[in-house]
């Protein structure tokens, strides 16, 4: 199949192309702008952790899934946490009532009043 | 960005709530038993699985020893505050310090003897296996100790 020009076919747009003029001025300091915001975006992209953190709890963290396994690990984490230290704070108590059981025994450990 | 933030939050306000739940509900038992008129009785029911006939029984016999053991106290205290007296001044062995350490060790002994004696019954109170328990650990406490001698300087 042989394809044709297109300048040859759209005569009548090449006219209009050529006729087209501009009438709208630029902004004034147009290139400084677009210069000052192409640094702007280029600064996070390069920056510390805290952005990737950020951004990171801004996209993937709002995702449902993601989420609700968060929130599950958390609250696991805290239920061991709270367990182990009750865990050991039990049995000192214990033992320090056990070792004050004996103390009130024996007359050479038991306080003096 | 809010809510990642609020999900942030929230997960480490559920940390914080499962570890205050968890932590309160298993301390339970050992606040009850400090709370307890006689903390160290309340214990031994727990420990050794007393029911309320034995428990009160134990706690007779107790009561009962308790004047006992303040008795031998006041004799270990005067006996020692001789013996102090005696070696202040000494600088030999004298036969007096020799008597002295003598009676010390007596009352050592006389003391063991009256401690077990109430161990024994105490067991005795028990359920057979609770009651070989109490004895074994009790044993250990108040007869293995190595009066620091284990202690690294």
């Amino acid at each position: 199949m042989k394809t044709k020009n297109p300048s040859e076919n759209d005569g009548a747009l090449s006219v209009l192309l050529r006729e087209w003029k501009v009438e709208a001025t630029l902004p004034p300091r147009l290139k400084e702008e677009v210069w000052r915001r192409i640094q702007h975006t280029q600064v996070p992209a390069s920056s510390s952790v805290w952005v990737v953190i950020a951004q990171w709890i801004a996209t993937v963290l709002p995702r449902p899934v993601l989420a609700v396994s968060y929130v599950s690990v958390l609250l696991a984490v805290g239920g061991t946490f709270g367990w182990a230290q009750a865990h050991q704070e039990t049995a000192h108590v214990k033992g320090e009532l056990g070792d004050r059981y004996v103390r009130i025994l024996d007359p050479y450990q038991a306080p003096r009043e | 960005m809010k809510k990642g933030v609020l999900i942030l939050v929230l997960g480490l306000v559920a940390a914080a709530a499962a570890y205050g739940c968890v932590y309160f509900a298993c301390t339970s038992s050992a606040r009850t038993l400090e709370r307890s008129d006689k903390p160290e009785l309340a214990w031994l029911k727990e420990e050794f699985k007393l029911s309320d006939t034995e428990f009160k029984r134990v706690s007779e016999l107790h009561a009962a020893y308790l004047p006992q053991c303040r008795e031998m106290c006041r004799k270990i205290d005067a006996q020692n505050a001789q013996l102090q007296k005696l070696l202040a001044t000494a600088t030999n062995a004298t036969t007096e310090i020799d008597a002295a350490l003598a009676k010390a060790g007596q009352m050592r002994s006389e003391c063991q003897r009256m401690m077990l004696h109430h161990f024994f019954q105490v067991s005795q109170t028990m359920p057979p296996e609770q009651g070989r328990r109490y004895l074994s650990w009790v044993k250990e406490k108040a007869f293995l100790l190595d009066y620091g001698m284990n202690e690294k300087p």
